[in-house]
């Protein structure tokens, strides 16, 4: 069975055609990378699979359960998790809070339970500060749990929207370029924290452009070029495709 | 053809990162003091207790009660404005709407007090929903205009319909009663207040220390991310926009009571910018911010007032000077201070 499978989804932006008919399937507790060019639509296609854009054709199914324009939070709730490739961090609350934020459908939040600071939002508040915390901790931020996010560097920040998505407990969690920006031991770190993300049973979507990360750690690739698919499959067979050699990989060396 | 592979924002990055030191998440006595649910809450209720030693006159205790009144609507309004990071700048109306509910069915219609209180809190809160629901999907600048235009709206009808309100001489609302005991008077409403305002901050803080309050802020801090968390972003702001406009019906209803008296300058478009001002001066996003917002902005025309003409450009200048030297409000910019006294004592 396939965990999430994309159905001939096209959108275009004015003249631009973002994506173009594209088909592919992920199968689950896989880690399954999407790499192409700059503005070859690998943003925009995660933004159609969280429901930030409705494609303009084409489905996408979700355990066979089509989700073509459900919002966002809704699809949150069918146990998708992302993190953006621009970082989207509540910089005025603390990093723990961030994470907190995350845990959001997890925990109590009946409007009267919470102004009358119920038991069982207290009791489930301490539970999920708990496992933020563990959270936070098993991406490498120990040392940032009560700093406030606008104050903390790049590279942390990359690792707090990790944890912020892995804190809703999804079964789907699409990484809009983790390492970039970061250097190299840094993106190893990031690397550690891939592997163990999908050894724990979740199903990893991977957008990135550092090729040896990708090429180290996926299962599966899907190559985007101009919004089509370029090519397709395991690493192995990706890096020998002449094709994705000579549109994309050839550049790097 | 040399495709470029890193991201565009790359080299604004590149530069080395050094990681701070953990910020410890052990807190002593004296940050639990400074924290707004340990010690806030009881200097609130520690000042409310003394306070009456120092009233000496019905003056004293009228601007005091007024005090309390105006700052349950700037507590509710804080979690709109300061938390969930939106604008209203039609609170004025929800309060005088509030005032008038009570006032209308009390003095014309022989409600009891004590029913046309929730009645002008639940009639509201329908309407602030009616009003957010398809308002709070855009964005803040038209959440402002639209709640620009409720306000003035309701205080056209509030003016207009003078057979039902008294039209802009306002009208007398008889006093409220308990068990068939009339409350009146200074020290009285004091204490009513003073419980109002206890509880209105102690849900206040409730709400900001659960799920719901990080939710707020979570959308106010990035609403695609909040919504990816599962946050139905429309729906918060809404629920926190109707919450606040029926915390300034209840504020409203107890001022008619209060006064005996309403009149349409309680629902103008200028009690509404004060109401916001209130916020902004104390503090975003702190509760005593609010309560001491609503002290000051209470108070200072009270002292002008031997300014007679002069009294809202001295009142502006006072607000001006605030905000250029605590751009962040009063509290916040104080509890920073103190919290770094302290850290250095301690060290
Ligand atoms: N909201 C939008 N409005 C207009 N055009 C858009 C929008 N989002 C994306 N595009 C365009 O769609 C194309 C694909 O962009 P997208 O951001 O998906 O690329 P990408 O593969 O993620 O690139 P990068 O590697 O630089 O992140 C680009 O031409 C981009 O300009
Ligand atoms: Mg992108």
């Amino acid at each position: 069975m396939t965990l999430l499978r994309v159905e001939g989804v096209s959108i275009q932006f004015g003249g631009v055609q973002a994506i173009q008919d594209l088909d592919f399937v992920i199968n689950p507790g896989t880690i399954h990378s999407i790499i192409g060019p700059n503005g070859a639509g690998k943003t925009t296609l995660l933004n159609m699979i969280t429901g930030i854009y409705a494609p303009s054709t084409g489905a996408i199914y979700l355990d066979d359960v089509p989700i073509t324009g459900r919002r966002p939070h809704d699809l949150a709730r069918l146990g998708l998790a992302r993190t953006f490739q621009n970082l989207q961090i509540m910089r005025t609350m603390t990093a723990l809070d961030n994470v907190m934020v995350g845990r959001h459908l997890h925990l109590n939040r009946n409007l009267l339970s919470c102004l009358l600071r119920l038991p069982s939002v207290t009791r489930g508040d301490r539970q999920a500060r708990k496992r933020c915390v563990e959270l936070m901790e098993s991406v490498g931020l120990g040392g940032y749990i009560d700093a406030e996010a606008g104050a903390m560097p790049y590279g942390a920040l990359k690792r707090l929207e990790i944890a912020r998505a892995l804190a809703a407990e999804p079964k789907l969690l699409l990484l809009d370029e983790p390492a970039a920006g970061l250097n190299a031991t840094e993106t190893k770190e990031i690397d550690e924290v891939i592997v163990k993300v999908a050894r724990s049973g979740v199903t990893v979507v991977l957008v990135e452009h550092d090729m040896k990360l990708v090429m180290g750690i996926s299962d599966h690739i899907l190559v985007l070029d101009y919004g089509r698919k370029l090519a397709e499959g395991t690493p192995e067979a990706v890096r020998a495709n002449p094709a994705v050699v000579a549109a994309y990989l050839g550049a790097v060396g | 053809m040399a495709h470029n592979v890193r991201p565009s924002g790359y080299s604004k990055f590149a530069k080395k990162q050094t990681y701070t030191r953990r910020m410890g998440t052990k807190k002593n006595r004296a940050q639990m003091l400074l924290s707004e649910r340990g010690g806030g809450l009881s200097l609130l209720i520690l000042v409310i207790l003394v306070l009456p030693l120092f009233l000496a006159n019905n003056y004293h205790y009228d601007v005091v009660v007024n005090i309390g009144i105006n700052a349950i609507v700037v507590v509710g309004l804080n979690l709109l404005i300061g938390h969930a990071g939106q604008i209203s700048l039609g609170h004025a109306g929800f309060f005088g709407l509030g005032a008038y509910v009570s006032a209308v069915l009390t003095a014309r219609y022989g409600v009891h007090g004590l029913v046309a209180l929730p009645v002008g809190a639940l009639g509201v809160g329908i309407l602030a929903y009616a009003i957010a629901r398809p308002v709070l999907r855009l964005s803040g600048h038209y959440l402002a205009m639209a709640t620009l235009g409720v306000g003035l709206i309701i205080h056209i009808v509030i003016s207009r319909e003078a057979w039902l309100t008294g039209g802009p001489d306002g009208m007398y609302v008889p006093p409220l009663e308990v068990m068939g005991v009339a409350v009146y008077g200074g020290p009285v409403w004091y204490w009513i207040v003073a419980g109002a305002l206890i509880l209105a901050v102690w849900l206040s803080l409730n709400v900001i220390d659960s799920p719901v309050g990080r939710a707020l802020r979570g959308l106010n801090g990035s609403e695609v991310a909040a919504q990816a968390a599962g946050v139905d972003t429309t729906r918060y702001k809404v629920m926190v926009f109707v919450l606040s406009a029926v915390m300034a019906a209840v504020a409203g209803s107890l001022a008619a009571h209060f006064s005996e008296f309403v009149s349409p300058t309680k629902a103008s478009f200028l009690q509404s910018i004060l109401f916001v001002t209130m916020v902004v001066l104390g503090g975003m996003a702190s509760t005593f911010g609010a309560v001491l917002g609503a002290v000051m902005l209470t108070l200072l025309p009270q002292v002008l007032a031997d300014f007679a003409d002069y009294e809202q450009v001295i009142l502006g200048l006072i607000m001006m000077a605030v905000m250029i030297a605590l751009p962040k409000g009063l509290v916040p910019t104080l509890t920073a201070l103190v919290k770094r006294w302290v850290r250095r004592a301690g060290s």
